[in-house]
């Protein structure tokens, strides 16, 4: 029962994105073109009849050793929570939040620094989005010396404003117009401009995307929106205005960052500034807090940058060399992977091997899986800058296939993922095979798969920018551990059936206790 | 109409204050929104002669900056072969709509009269500024003599 509801409970689990295993498809000349066929009706039914209490059994075994912990991660008691704070590398406190969330939050800020200094509450704003909200230390600074820190944030003139003439009328230096002093204003410093002008320039502005950091039209003081609003003439200006200040704000405190998901309003809230990863509850876009670009652990926010510079400028000389198509190494024909796994087999001669290196699957099966390392050539340091150029290339292609074959992995097991819940779908409705929840655990490996196989794609750039060095060989030996086992959970992904759940209740287990590791190793937090 | 009343005063203005080293302004009655000048260094090696320049003022002047372009070709770091030039104060970011044209000029001219490598236009003549004074100088005086105009006599 215990474990039941533990798997229950993964399926709600935000953090596992959908995607799942494909199948290999072998194409004669280009025409005929043959489908290995995942979940058979006749193998479906044989292995029913075999196993079915006998696998029940297992799954409830394999669910002792406790990969549920991680998915788990809101479910369980506390000291399990702390136990998977430490052992999880991955781990990060994060709040998804609205808009108006944000601006309650930003406004009580305001509000305290306001009431404990009496400053308005558009100068308090001003003066915490200039020191990216640091309450107390905004606090401390005004106490010791408040005018030197309203002139540093530039919400005060350094000369006190002179006042000038008492005539009643002033001619205004923008537009030399002479007009009645009262429709004269400024922004406390010594300028002053006819409201006409104002208008006109703060209009400038707004359309121009400037709102916290507008400043005064004679010097850089800057301008509240107490300010501002009132001379904004129509109800978009203002609307366009505050939207602007919105996301400055949230720019400038480092607890918020926008969700980079297209058309998503949602505000990510984390204590600390870490390249970790972030899952968006309303768009489910995953990225990095850090950097806002996609997830990229166990490689570093700079090393990523870099490294998908690179591909953006060379993907096209690597594009040409790495084609679609590889030829069986047993008997010559032609294959198209069109699914995740690269563990192949042909569907004419049944020859098992990897679609990486086009070696014998057997010999990747062991401890011995060294189709993720490069092997760099020992005598490149004799040999002319041709030859290093070359050995250059080819070291960076090495990785960029890798990246790429895994990159197109996940896409492809996203659709055997559809084709999977189609299948269910009908099995269930017809009630031939099983419940629901019978189904469920395919669903998760497929989740799980696709998570593993997005860290070991990271896994690359990581590697590429690695020195040659005794931590590098850990590292390939762990990615080649990770590579290996991920292999055999998507060619399980793609033939399982509902009595298969032991099996791959074990082999989900496995695949994800090697990533842990991977990341526990070499992801620094 | 902000604009024209705005430019006809500073014109006045520069007109009356009779700068130096900005001289000889004409602006098409017509069309008061372009002005050409001449800018007469102090410096070496551009004090052997004058460069004529256009500031054109766009129409929603002064809320948005005017451009200058030098129609003098000029050996300068910071002026590049179209006569384009880089000047900090009439950027879109910096620019302030009470700055007037005659501190646009100013800066203007600080900057041909010291250059500043830091931020050049022309690499290839920051370096030579920076690594190698004399070749520069002796380069920018022969430029000057061969392509600019005649320094007015008084």
């Amino acid at each position: 029962m215990h474990c039941r509801s533990r798997i229950l409970a993964s399926k709600i689990d935000p953090h596992l994105t959908p995607s799942a295993g494909g199948h290999i498809n072998c194409v004669r000349n280009h025409k005929e073109r043959f489908c290995t066929k995942v979940w058979t009706k006749q193998e479906k039914k044989s292995t029913m009849s075999n196993n079915d209490n006998e696998s029940d059994v297992e799954y409830s075994e394999t669910e002792e050793c406790g990969y549920d912990d991680y998915y788990n991660p809101c479910n369980d008691a506390d000291n399990e929570t702390m136990n998977q704070k430490k052992c999880d590398p991955e781990h990060f406190e994060f709040e998804c939040l609205t808009v108006d969330q944000v601006d309650r939050l930003l406004n009580e800020l305001v509000e305290t620094l306001s009431s404990r200094l009496r400053l308005t509450p558009s100068l308090s704003k001003l003066l915490l989005h200039a020191h990216n909200w640091a309450l107390d230390s905004v606090i401390r600074m005004y106490l010791e010396d408040s005018s030197q820190l309203l002139v540093q944030s530039k919400l005060k003139p350094e000369k006190p404003p002179v006042v000038k003439t008492l005539s009643k009328t002033l001619v205004c230096p923008i537009c030399i117009m002479m007009l009645p002093k009262d429709v004269f204003c400024g922004i406390g410093c010594s300028h002053l401009f006819c409201k006409g002008c104002w208008n006109t320039y703060l209009e400038t502005q707004v359309m121009h995307g400037v709102s916290t950091a507008t400043e005064c039209m004679g010097c850089s003081v800057m301008a509240t929106e107490d300010f501002v609003l009132p001379l904004l003439a129509t109800p978009q200006l203002k609307e366009r205005y505050v939207r602007h200040a919105f996301s400055d704000y949230v720019r400038s405190h480092p607890e918020l960052r926008f969700c980079p998901g297209p058309n998503c309003n949602i505000i990510i809230r984390a204590k600390e500034n870490k390249s970790k990863r972030i899952v968006c509850n309303s768009c489910k876009t995953t990225f990095c807090f850090r950097c806002g670009s996609d997830y990229h652990a166990p490689t570093d926010c700079e090393t990523i940058r870099h490294w998908l510079t690179k591909c953006a400028d060379d993907s096209e000389t690597a594009n040409y060399i790495s084609a679609h198509t590889k030829v069986c190494p047993k008997c010559q024909i032609c294959i198209e992977k069109n699914g995740g796994c690269n563990h192949m087999q042909c569907y004419g001669c049944k020859h098992d091997f990897c679609w990486m290196c086009l070696g014998d699957w057997k010999t990747h099966g062991s401890e011995y899986y060294r189709c993720s390392r490069y092997e760099e050539n020992p005598n490149v340091a004799n040999e002319s800058s041709h030859a290093r150029a070359k050995e250059a290339l080819k070291k960076y292609l090495h990785y960029f296939e890798r990246w790429e074959n895994h990159a197109k992995s996940l896409r492809l097991e996203e659709q055997t993922l559809q084709r999977i819940r189609e299948r269910i779908q009908c099995k269930v409705m017809t009630g031939t095979d099983g419940t629901w929840i019978d189904w469920q655990c395919l669903l998760d490996a497929a989740a799980l798969l696709a998570r593993c196989r997005y860290t070991l794609q990271y896994t690359y750039p990581y590697a590429y920018y690695m020195d040659a060095g005794p931590r590098k060989e850990l590292f390939e030996y762990q990615q080649a551990q990770l590579e290996a086992e991920i292999e055999n959970l998507s060619w399980k992904v793609e033939r399982a059936e509902t009595t298969d759940r032991g099996d791959l209740g074990i082999q989900m287990d496995v695949c994800e206790k090697r990533r842990t590791t991977l990341l526990q190793d070499f992801l620094e937090s | 109409m902000a604009a024209t009343r705005r430019l006809h005063k500073e014109l006045e203005d520069i007109k009356k204050s009779g700068l130096k080293s900005f001289r000889d302004i004409q602006v098409d009655e017509q069309n008061i929104l372009t002005w050409h000048g001449l800018i007469v260094p102090e410096n070496a090696p551009y004090n052997k002669g004058a460069f004529r320049i256009e500031i054109n003022f766009p129409a929603e002047y002064p809320f948005k900056p005017p451009k200058i372009a030098f129609k003098t070709k000029i050996y300068h770091p910071n002026i590049d072969e179209k006569g384009q030039v880089c000047l900090p104060i009439i950027s879109a970011e910096n620019w302030k709509p009470a700055t007037k044209t005659d501190q646009v000029i100013q800066a203007l001219v600080a900057l041909v009269n010291d250059p500043e490598p830091e931020h050049p236009l022309r690499a290839d003549l920051a370096e030579e500024y920076s690594k190698d004074k004399k070749k520069f100088m002796k380069n920018a005086e022969e430029f000057t003599k061969k392509n600019s105009e005649k320094r007015p006599s008084d």
